[in-house]
C-alpha cells in the first residue's frame, strides 16, 4: 500500500519543482489582489458571509480552488474568480493561506 | 425625500379599471422608497445620503450616466479592489443589486436634506443616565491616561459589528477597550481639560460620548448626515462640529452633547460667488477660547467666540477649496490646506487675518499636520495627494513662514506623524498601487527618506505613541490590523487584529497640540 502513495508524492514533488515550488509571497500579493477583498487576510468580517481562509489546510485551499475553476464546485462568484487563477497561482495562494495565523 | 403612501383595500382596488394607473404609479415609489431605503443602509455612510459622494464617488443619474449596469452589479457584488468598497456578494440579493443600480442611475443629485437643531436635539441617546456611577479612576492597568491610542475601526461594511473606537495601551500593545459605534468611526477626540472623556464621530456624524475609564459609550447625538469636523475647546466645555450633508455646523455642550447654536454655512467664495458650504476641519486651540472652522467651499475660516451669542469673525479669501489644518505657536497660528490652489493658508487667530500662504506640493492634504524643532527652528509638515507628478512632503518654517524644503517621496500622501523623542517623520504613501502598502520615513534632521515600511493593507495614519517610543500604522482596507514598530529601530513590534483600520489617535495629543511638538510648547501659551 505504501509504494504507490510515495510514488505519487514523488511525481507530485517533481512536478511542482519542475514547475516552480509554491512561493508565499507570490501568494501574499494574489491574496491581497483577488482573495482578501471578501476572506480577508486573518480573518472575514464579523458581518461577512464568506468562509475564512487563513489557517487552512494547504491541500484543501488548493483542491476547492482546482473545483471552483473546473465548475465541479458550483458558485456563480468562485467560479468566476479562481477562472483567473493559474495553477502556480493556486499552489502559491494555498500555501500562503495555510501559513496564516488566523 | 419622503414618499408618502395611502394604501387602498384591495377589494376596492381590484374592482375599479381607473384605479389601475395610480395602483402601478404607487408600485414604482414603492420601489424608489425601497431602493431609497437600501441606499441608505448599504451605501449613503460613504457615498452621500444626498448621492453627491463623500469617501467614496457621487451615485447618481449624471456620474453614472452611459456606464453598463453589468460593470456597475459587479463592483457592487465583488466590491472594488485597492479601495474601501466591499463586496456585497450574499450580503444584498442579485435582485436588490440589479434594482439598484436602476435606481442610482436614474436618481439625480438630491438635494441637501435638512437636519435641524431640532433634529439633533432629537438625536440624543444616554446610555449611562448618572454619571456618578462610573469608576473614579481607570478600570484597568495604565500609568498614564495619555498612554492610550484611539483606533478608528471602519468595519469592512463602513458599518455593522466591525464598526468600533477600539482603545489601546501604547506601552503593552494590548486592546483595552472596544466601543461599538454602529457606522464606521472617523476621528476620535479626546477631552483637553478632563482625561476620562473621548468624543468619536462616525461617518454618518454622530458623536459618541466615551468614558475612557469605563470604556464605554455614555450619550451619542447625531449632527447631520456625514462629515469628518470635530473639534474639542481647551477648557473641555464645548464640542463643534461641522457636516459635509447638510451645509452646517453645530456647538455642543462637551457635557451633555446638547446642541446649543447651529450655524448655516454659506459665503463669498474667493470667485466673489455667493455659496453654500461643506464644513472642512474644526480646531479648538489651547491659544484661546475659540473655534475655527473652514468652509470649504467658500473658502473662509470662521473663528468663533465661545461667549454669548457665539459670535463669528469671518476671515475670507483664504483658498478655493480648504480642507484641514493644524496649529503652531502656542496654538495662535493655523496652517490650512487649500486643495485647489495647492497652497497652506498660515492664519493668525490673534489678528484674525491670512499671514502668508505657501508653496504645499499638489492637493495639500495635511491630516493631522506634524510640526518638530530642529536646530532652533520649527518645522511644520505638509502631506498631499499629489494628484499629479510632483510627488512630495512640504516643509516650512513656521517662524519665518518660508518653504524650506519639498521632500520627494514615493507617491501621494495623506498624514504626517511626528515625535519630539522620534528621530522619523512618517508619512503614509496612498498612491493606488503596492505603494498604498507603505509608509516612508523622513530624517528630521537631514529631510531625506532614509526607509520605507511594508506595512501592508493599505497603509495610512501613522501615530506615535505619547512617549515617542513607538510608531503605530493603520493596515488598512482588507489588511485588518494596526502594526506596530520601535521608532529608532523600525523593528515590528507587535500587530493589533481589527477591522479595516483607519485613523490613529493619541491621547498625548492634547498634551503636544500638534503632533511632534514638546508639550512645553503649549505650554508657554497659557
Amino acid at each position: 500500500m505504501k509504494a504507490p502513495i510515495i510514488a505519487s508524492l514523488i511525481v507530485v514533488g517533481i512536478a511542482s519543482t519542475s514547475a516552480q515550488a509554491a512561493s508565499i509571497y507570490a501568494g501574499e500579493s494574489r491574496a491581497a489582489a483577488v482573495c482578501s477583498q471578501c476572506h480577508g487576510i486573518r480573518g472575514t468580517s464579523a458581518d461577512a458571509p464568506f468562509p475564512q481562509l487563513a489557517g487552512r489546510d494547504a491541500d484543501y485551499l488548493e483542491s476547492a480552488l482546482k473545483q471552483y475553476r473546473d465548475k465541479t464546485r458550483k458558485s456563480d462568484i468562485m467560479n468566476n474568480i479562481a477562472g483567473s487563477l493559474s495553477d502556480q497561482d493556486i499552489d502559491n495562494v494555498a500555501a500562503y493561506y495555510a501559513r496564516i495565523k488566523p | 425625500m419622503k414618499t408618502i403612501k395611502k394604501r387602498l383595500p384591495h377589494a376596492v382596488v381590484s374592482g375599479v379599471a381607473a384605479l389601475l394607473l395610480p395602483l402601478a404609479l404607487q408600485a414604482a415609489s414603492d420601489d424608489e422608497h425601497k431602493y431609497h431605503q437600501l441606499f441608505e443602509e448599504n451605501c449613503a455612510s460613504c457615498h452621500g445620503s444626498d448621492h453627491g459622494g463623500y469617501l467614496a464617488p457621487a451615485l447618481n443619474a449624471e456620474t453614472l450616466k452611459g456606464r453598463s449596469p453589468t460593470a456597475l452589479r459587479t463592483i457592487i457584488m465583488a466590491g472594488s479592489f485597492d479601495t474601501l468598497m466591499p463586496p456585497f456578494y450574499g450580503k444584498l440579493s442579485d435582485d436588490n443589486i440589479r434594482g439598484l443600480v436602476s435606481h442610482l442611475q436614474k436618481t439625480p443629485k438630491l438635494d441637501n436634506p435638512a437636519w435641524t437643531i431640532d433634529d439633533i436635539k432629537k438625536s440624543l441617546k444616554v446610555y449611562v443616565k448618572d454619571e456618578s456611577t462610573l469608576p473614579a479612576k481607570p478600570a484597568y492597568q495604565i500609568d498614564n491616561i495619555d498612554d492610550i491610542i484611539g483606533v478608528a475601526a471602519r468595519g469592512k461594511y463602513g458599518r455593522g459589528e466591525g464598526s468600533r473606537a477600539i482603545f489601546i495601551n501604547s506601552k503593552t500593545h494590548q486592546k483595552i477597550g472596544e466601543v461599538p459605534t454602529g457606522t464606521a468611526a472617523h476621528i476620535i477626540e479626546y477631552n483637553p481639560a478632563n482625561p476620562r472623556w473621548a468624543y468619536v464621530k462616525t461617518d454618518t456624524a454622530e458623536i459618541f460620548k466615551v468614558d475612557l475609564y469605563s470604556m464605554q459609550a455614555v450619550r451619542s447625538v447625531k449632527t447631520g448626515y456625514n462629515g469628518p469636523g470635530i473639534g474639542v475647546s481647551r477648557d473641555g466645555k464645548y464640542i463643534m462640529a461641522g457636516s459635509f450633508v447638510p451645509h452646517n455646523a453645530v456647538i455642543l455642550d462637551a457635557d451633555t452633547l446638547e446642541p446649543l447654536k447651529t450655524f448655516e454655512l454659506e459665503g463669498i467664495d474667493p470667485d466673489g460667488k455667493q455659496v453654500s458650504s461643506d464644513s472642512g476641519m474644526i480646531i479648538g486651540t489651547p491659544f484661546d477660547d475659540i473655534f475655527a472652522i473652514a468652509l470649504e467651499n467658500a473658502g473662509q475660516v470662521w473663528v468663533v467666540d465661545l461667549k454669548d451669542g457665539f459670535p463669528v469673525t469671518r476671515i475670507t479669501n483664504v483658498g478655493h477649496h480648504l480642507h484641514d489644518a493644524f496649529l503652531t505657536h502656542g496654538g495662535q497660528k493655523l496652517m490650512i490646506a487649500s486643495y485647489d490652489d495647492s497652497i497652506v493658508a498660515a492664519i493668525d487667530l490673534k489678528d484674525r487675518k491670512i499671514i502668508k500662504k505657501l508653496e504645499a506640493g499638489c492637493v495639500p492634504h495635511v491630516g493631522g499636520g506634524s510640526a518638530v524643532e530642529v536646530d532652533g527652528r520649527t518645522l511644520g509638515f505638509g502631506t498631499n495627494f499629489g494628484d499629479c507628478d510632483k510627488t512630495v512632503v512640504s516643509v516650512w518654517d513656521l517662524d519665518k513662514m518660508e518653504v524650506v524644503k519639498q521632500i520627494p517621496v514615493s507617491g501621494g500622501t495623506e498624514s504626517p506623524a511626528a515625535h519630539a523623542n522620534a528621530p522619523y517623520v512618517a508619512v503614509d504613501i496612498i498612491s493606488k498601487d503596492r505603494r498604498a502598502r507603505t509608509v516612508q520615513l523622513i530624517d528630521k534632521k537631514t529631510l531625506e527618506v532614509v526607509k520605507t515600511l511594508d506595512v501592508g493593507g493599505h497603509a495610512y495614519f501613522p501615530e506615535y505613541s505619547a512617549d515617542g517610543k513607538f510608531l503605530y500604522i493603520s493596515a488598512g482596507y482588507s489588511g485588518d490590523e494596526v502594526v506596530v514598530y520601535d521608532s529608532v529601530t523600525l523593528q515590528k513590534i507587535a500587530t493589533i487584529p481589527m477591522e479595516s483600520p483607519a485613523g490613529i489617535f493619541s491621547h498625548g495629543r492634547v498634551r503636544y497640540m500638534t503632533r511632534g511638538l514638546s508639550p512645553d510648547e503649549i505650554k508657554g501659551a497659557k
